[in-house]
Parts: C-alpha cells; structure tokens; sequence
C-alpha cells in the first residue's frame, strides 16, 4: 500500500510556526478561502468545481428502476465517491482508504440524510418504478479540502440537473427525449454545503479554514460542519483528533454560516447565469436556419 | 414510524421516565477478562459494550484495510491505535448483518481511533501498535458514546499512559427542525427511541475540560440549538468522566484489598479500609 510523502521536518516547523503568527504561506487570512470557481458542462449535471489546486468534478445521471422492496414510494439517490491514483499516488483504485470512506459518508449525510433532494418525488410507478439519481464524484485535482470542494460540486450538480420528462396513461410509461419534451429540474429543497475548519496548535487554539494539502497534513485536528443558508445544520462530525474548546467550535459555526450563505448566492448567481446562456430565446429562434457565419 | 415523544410536554418526563437532564443507569467493569492486557464492560441503559486492549506490542501483519490508522501508521514514531468494531447480529431489534466493510462501522472506528490516540501518550511506544476490539451485544442509542467509553476504560486498565479520561455522551433537544418553538428543552444521554425522532448530537470531552474531542451531529437541527444542546453534552460528559472514574478507583481499592497488587507509593491518599 502506497503512503503518502509526509512533510519533511523544517517543512512542518515552517507552516506551524507561520500559523502560530496568523500566517499562510499562500498569503490568505486564516478564514478566507482560495479564489473559488464553478462552471457547468455543455451536458445537464456536469459541475466542475475548482479551490485553488484542488479540482473535482460531478456528474449527476438518471436512469428507471424499480425501487427497493422495503421502500416502494422512494425513488433511489446515490452519491459515488471514487479517489483515484490520478489525484494522489496514495490512493488506488477498489481499495477505499479512510480518506474515501470518510468523504463519502460526511456527503451521504450532508446531501441524503438531510433530505436535500425529495426523493418520494422520483417514484413513477409505486413499487415498480422509479428514477434512480446517482452523483458520481471525481477529484481531478487533490491540494486539500476535499470535501468542502466536493459538497458545492454535488449539490451545484443536482441542482443543474434536469431528468427526462415522463407520462403514464393507462399503466405505460414514456419517457420523453429532450427534443419531445423539454427535460424537468429535481424537485430540489434545500442546499447543504460544507465547511471544514482545520486546528492547529497543542490546544488546536488556530483555526483555520480551507486547509490545503500541506497544512491538512500537519493538523491535529478538523471539523466539518455542514449547513444550509436557512440556519439548520445539517451535520457535524469532528472525529477526534485533539480536544478544541467547546466555545470555539459554536464561533467556527457561526463562521461556518456566512461562509454557507456565501456559497449559496455563489450558485445560484452561476445557476442563473448558466440558464441565460442556455436560453437561445425560444423555440423559434432554434428553428431558424440562420447561424453566425 | 409512529412514536410519540410528545407527551413530554405534560409531565416534562421522557419516554422511559427520566427528566431532562438525567443519565440513564450506568454499569461499567473493568479487568472482565482475565487474559487481556486490558478490558471492559459497559452498559448504558440497554446499550451495552465490551472491549478489550491489546497492547502496545509489536504490530502484526497488516490487515487489510480494517483498523483505521490513528497514530500515523505503525512504522511511524507514534504507536498505532487500530480500532476494530463488531457489531452483533442480535444487538438491534430487527436482526441486521454489518459486514466488515460497512462504511459505518468504519467511521465508528476511525473516530474512536482519532479520539483515543489524542489522549494516549502514543509517543512512548514507537513502532507498535495498540489494539481495541470493540463487541456491541445490544444497542439502544448512544452507541458511538458508549464504546468511546468503553474504550478508555479499557486502555485505562491496559495502563497505558494517557491524558485524561474520553468521556462521551449524546445530548438532543426535544424540537424537531422544522418546528422554531423557543421553549424547546435540551435532553441529556438520548435512547434509540428518542434519536430516531429528535435532532441530537454526539459529544466526548477530555476530563473535566470544556475541550470537545468528538462532536457528531447526524441529524437536521437549527443552528440556534447546538449551543444548549452542547452545553448540556459537555455537562454530561463530566458527570460520565466522574462515573468512569469511581469505576476504576473502586477496582483499584478491591484489588489492593485482595493483595492483587501491592500498595503502591502514590496509593497512600487513596483511604484504603
């Protein structure tokens, strides 16, 4: 199994002790995060979401089912989280490391758990068919904050994503092409977005956020709080590492917060801006022969 | 599923009877295992957990892929605190298979991993490795806090060096998420019942600090409530760490009483009858 390169020695004293004087080597304040940019695909439900170095890219698909037994009403969500070799030399392919498992739980519970998406919404035909939504999660690109990154990819995915349009007269079903019909967003209700505070110091007294790479590594500790622009947590999970102040942690949330409303206004701005692109103002206008040449 | 929590209301008593701020039983062993360098037994309510140490010692063959790595790998200048975690098929009411690559079980594992190895002087032994199996006979709420708990006793009668106490307990709020009633009351120690239908949260502090170790919220809750219901956690893990401890001091009472063990020097405050 592949390890990691860990910092060299005089490497970690440098960041630490540039830390300990409210200092980034990349020159940002402590809670300030890397020049952060979305952008769509040509295709419904390709978001490509970029934190400085670190690159992921999420594709939301749609195919019918039929649902699980035990939940006939539902339609079925998935998020795949696959970490390849391309991102980092230690991670390798059908070998989930802890990193992975860790990624693609805190996005289960961010996304699922907390009902973002309706997923009753999905069901066609109770107990035979239904949409089966799945996000499959590539980081292209891995300097740090993973998870942060691939939270704003999913939910900008999903949110972009529109599913074929579909009738059922007299128990068929038809699934319409995007030419028939035009394709139907998700019913989509709330957006949940992540922040990872990353500690550091003997009492974790430093917090900081949008860690990079060299700094995750050198941490002793992290919290992601994942909330939406409503105020409601959706998730916490600080998973050990060294104990912080309990008086700390309620300020990175209430950071964690505006950060959230941030990312928020940020997608609906590109979402918005996507819509005005693809609007080539009606059906007519598509008709037409004439181009720009 | 139609459970009624709701009645709180009318008596301020909860489902099993208890008020708000109130732990249910606790019942801990240590030393149940002859054999091992450490072990414990735990019940809290009818959650109950065994643990046993092994360790610190030579690390074995590297399994593949299931204890998470706390302490940065076992070649490293720390010891390595592998965590695995078996969740009995009976534990539950309805009768669930965990595999081992469950992810949940996983991340149970890494957690209690990260937590111990902050308090345990893994320094000390460098190049070897401490294992912590976990069994899980019967789960009503509050699992993850119980085997932090379990654990830490467990390393406590394994004696190997360690900061402080990791207590945990789980806290919630009787308000759902979507309802914004202002009179919601914190809850103390949630049973399975209650973390079905309330928002709650996870908590292990160090000792008798307000220092939080392990926060874990896996439910939708309002952001104003975290502070009370954290409060109320933090509350809770003290009253946990005081009970963990009387646990390992009487043990060590009935051992020097037996001649076990020797009276040692620093046992001389401790009024041995």
């Amino acid at each position: 199994m592949p390890r990691e390169a860990e910092p060299s020695l005089s490497e970690r004293q440098f960041v630490l002790q540039a830390l300990q004087e409210n200092l980034r080597l990349d020159g940002r304040e402590l809670d300030q995060y890397r020049p952060l940019e979305l952008s769509f695909g040509d295709q419904y439900g390709v978001a490509d979401v970029t934190f400085g170095r670190t690159r992921v890219l999420a594709k939301a698909s749609a195919e019918v089912t039929v649902p699980y037994a035990d939940r006939p009403l539902d339609g079925i969500f998935n998020i795949a989280t696959e970490l390849s070799p391309m991102a980092s030399p230690a991670f390798e392919v059908n070998r989930p490391t802890e990193t992975e498992i860790l990624l693609s739980r805190l996005l289960e519970k961010t996304v699922r758990r907390s009902g973002a998406l309706d997923t009753e919404s999905l069901c066609l035909v109770a107990g035979q068919k239904c949409w089966s939504v799945r996000v499959d999660v590539h980081v292209l690109s891995h300097d740090g904050n993973l998870i942060d990154a691939a939270c704003l990819a999913v939910v900008a995915a999903l949110r972009h994503f529109r599913k074929p349009d579909t009738s059922i007269e007299g128990g068929v079903l038809t699934v319409y092409t995007a030419a028939e019909r035009e394709a139907v967003p998700l019913s989509w209700l709330h957006s949940p977005f992540c922040v990872t505070w990353s500690f550091f110091g003997d009492e974790g007294e430093t917090a900081v956020l949008d860690a990079t790479r060299l700094e995750e590594q050198v941490r002793v500790a992290s919290c992601t709080v994942s909330l939406n622009k409503h105020g409601e947590i959706c998730q916490i999970a600080k998973l050990g590492g060294v104990p912080v102040d309990a008086v700390a942690l309620l300020q990175c949330t209430a950071v964690a917060l505006t950060k959230v409303k941030e990312f928020s206004e940020l997608v609906d701005k590109k979402l918005a801006e996507d819509v005005k692109k693809r609007d080539k103002g009606g059906f007519m206008a598509e008709l037409s022969a004439e181009n720009e040449r | 599923m139609p459970l009624d929590t709701s009645a709180y209301n009318l008596a301020l008593l909860r489902v099993d009877g208890r008020r708000w701020n109130e732990l249910r039983r606790v019942h801990a062993q240590i030393r149940t295992q002859a054999a091992a360098d450490g072990s414990s037994y735990l019940e809290m309510g009818h959650t109950k957990v065994m643990c046993v140490v092994t360790g610190p010692s030579e690390p074995g063959p590297r399994r593949g892929g299931a204890g998470a790595g706390g302490g940065g790998g076992s070649g490293g200048k720390d010891a390595e605190v592998a965590v695995s975690i078996v969740i009995a098929g009976f534990s539950s009411v309805d009768r669930k298979r965990h595999g081992k690559g469950d992810k949940r079980t996983l991340e149970l594992q890494s957690t209690v991993s990260n937590a111990l190895s902050a308090s345990l002087h893994t320094h000390l032994f460098p190049h070897s490795q401490i294992n912590i199996s976990l069994h899980v006979l019967s789960q009503d709420g509050s699992l993850l806090a119980a085997l932090i708990n379990a654990a830490t006793l467990a390393c406590v009668d394994a004696g190997i060096p360690m900061t402080d106490y990791v207590a945990a307990c789980t806290a919630g709020s009787t308000s759902t998420y979507a309802a914004n009633d202002e009179a919601a009351d914190p809850l103390l120690d949630l049973n399975h019942q209650e973390e079905q239908e309330l928002p709650g949260l996870t908590v292990a502090t160090l000792g008798n600090s307000d220092r939080v170790a392990v926060l874990v919220c896996e439910s939708r809750v309002q952001v104003g409530r975290l502070e009370g219901m954290l409060a109320v956690g933090v509350d809770g893990c003290k009253q946990m760490r005081e009970i963990l401890d009387r646990v390992v001091r009487e043990k060590g009472q009935r051992m020097i009483q037996e001649g076990t063990v020797e009276r040692g020097v620093g046992l001389n405050d401790m009024d041995v009858d």
